[in-house]
């Protein structure tokens, strides 16, 4: 069985054109298999739906046809909240709860009553510990997101959905970063979707690679 | 005699402010709303007056037609969101209803309809004020705060927490021109129910105290309606499957 799984997924989206909101068709009838530990990155040109995708696997947006499979079951089976703690996500822009890093981390434990240690956490995500009661609004735009990385951690979800988490950072905080999520998705044989429009940045973190195009999903080789 | 002279003047302060707006271009506007406003206010004078030979409860069905109105009026400012009328209209009416009666329990005013009527308006009309800045506050914080918003869903936060911030701010923010009117109450402006005891030869001592009574109330009711209202208005901004709204204009 796969860990996770979309047959036929089809999503359009209304885009603001000239004053007026135009449906666009993203997705179409798109099919995807993934294995429980695998990691697979997916590329495509802005605009192309990658983003979307995402969304819909932990159901921030819902599909217009299709179904997706979390361990055999339809997500929309799954009470949404819990859902999303099974399914976790670091978008694009980090975005920081207000407080110290150590209420950002708190913030899901505290939530669904988990037991991960902060210490430990931070050590693993590069987080160090003199930072923990810094303001977290205050941080650079790297070491916020970490903070965003460390906080999806935090509720140890099965899979975790990477949408584009290093492209607002300069280069040496985005190796840094890149470094960190590929070695904790060793170190926890955790499932993850990477989305990036970087083909340099795909080979780089290896895996499988595919590419979004005309709403559907294919093989990408070099 | 009084009140001719009054109208009289009402009259003539109306003809030369449209006269003088004129050279703004907004004559039209002036001599339009000084006539509504003069034609309103004589009907509400009339009802008052047959509410004064009628038994109580017409009173209150006065005050829940202005409720409804008043609510109407906070849910077009919502962009009219599913829910959000019946939301706002029991908000506003509840918490006016609330503030309303300490002031006949406690003795102030007596049970009548020449205090149910202008206490109860002067509650809700503010009631109102409020929660319509409270709720197009929080509609803005929440589409100007969407990644914040989402960022939370994705951890599993149910909607409530996740708009949590956004509802705070949004209370806040309406409540800042009753705070600051709190704190010059009496320094910067005599407020309205004060000037109007004064000018009927009512005690300062007890106008003042009234005054701060009402004003306190005022306060209250609107800082709960908005609390309400924007506490049971959170499922319109979110799908059941708890996905903020992409239609949000």
């Amino acid at each position: 069985m796969n860990h996770l799984e979309l047959k036929k997924v089809s999503k359009a989206v209304f885009r603001k054109v000239n004053d007026t909101r135009a449906r666009t068709q993203i997705l179409s009838s798109l099919d995807l298999q993934v294995n429980k530990g695998e990691l697979v990155t997916i590329m495509g040109a802005s605009g192309s739906g990658k983003s979307t995708l995402l969304r819909l696997i932990n159901r921030l947006s819902e599909t217009d046809s299709g179904i997706i499979l979390l361990n055999g079951n339809d997500i929309k089976s799954h009470v949404p909240m819990e859902l999303r703690r099974k399914i976790g996500m670091v978008f694009q822009i980090p975005v920081v709860f207000k407080g110290s890093v150590r209420d950002n981390l708190v913030f899901g434990i505290k939530l669904w009553e988990g037991n991960t240690g902060i210490e430990a956490l931070s050590r693993d995500t590069g987080i160090p510990e003199e930072l923990l009661d810094a303001d977290a609004s205050q941080l650079s735009i790297g070491e916020k997101q970490r903070v965003c990385i460390a906080r999806a951690l935090a509720i140890q979800p099965e899979i975790l959905l990477l949408d584009e988490p290093t492209s607002s950072l300069d280069a040496l905080a985005a190796e840094k970063v890149e470094k960190l999520l590929l070695g904790l998705q060793k170190e926890r044989d955790m499932t993850i979707l990477w989305v990036t429009h970087e083909k340099e940045q795909a080979a780089r973190i290896g895996g499988r690679r595919l590419i979004l195009r005309d709403g559907r999903l294919e093989d990408y080789h070099d | 005699m009084i009140e001719i002279l009054a109208l009289a003047l009402t009259i003539i302060l109306v003809i030369i402010s449209a006269a003088y707006a004129q050279k703004f271009g907004i004559g039209k506007e002036i001599s339009l709303a000084g006539t509504r406003a003069l034609v309103q206010i004589m009907i509400l004078a009339s009802i008052i007056l047959i509410l004064f030979e009628k038994p109580l409860f017409w009173s209150f069905l006065v005050l829940i037609a202005m409720a409804a109105i008043a609510g109407n009026t906070t849910y077009s400012r919502s962009g009219k969101l599913d829910r959000v009328l019946s939301v706002s209209i029991i908000s506003i009416a509840a918490a006016s209803l609330l503030l309303l009666i300490p002031f006949f329990l406690m003795g102030i005013f007596p049970l009548e309809a020449r205090y149910i009527v202008p206490t109860g308006s002067i509650l809700i009309g503010n009631a109102m004020n409020v929660s319509s800045l409270a709720i197009d506050r929080y509609k803005g914080e929440i589409k100007n705060r969407r990644s914040e918003v989402e960022a939370y869903l994705a951890l599993g936060a149910k909607p409530e927490l996740a708009a949590a911030a956004c509802l705070r701010q949004g209370i806040l923010s309406a409540l800042i021109p009753s705070i600051d009117n709190m704190k010059n109450l009496g320094i910067v402006w005599i407020p309205g129910v004060m000037t109007g005891m004064l000018l009927g030869g009512a005690d300062p001592m007890e106008a003042a105290s009234i005054q701060i009574a009402i004003f306190t109330s005022i306060f209250a009711a609107g800082m709960i309606a908005s609390s309400l209202m924007l506490h049971y208005s959170t499922d319109s901004f979110f799908t059941k499957a708890a996905q903020l709204r992409e239609d949000l204009e």
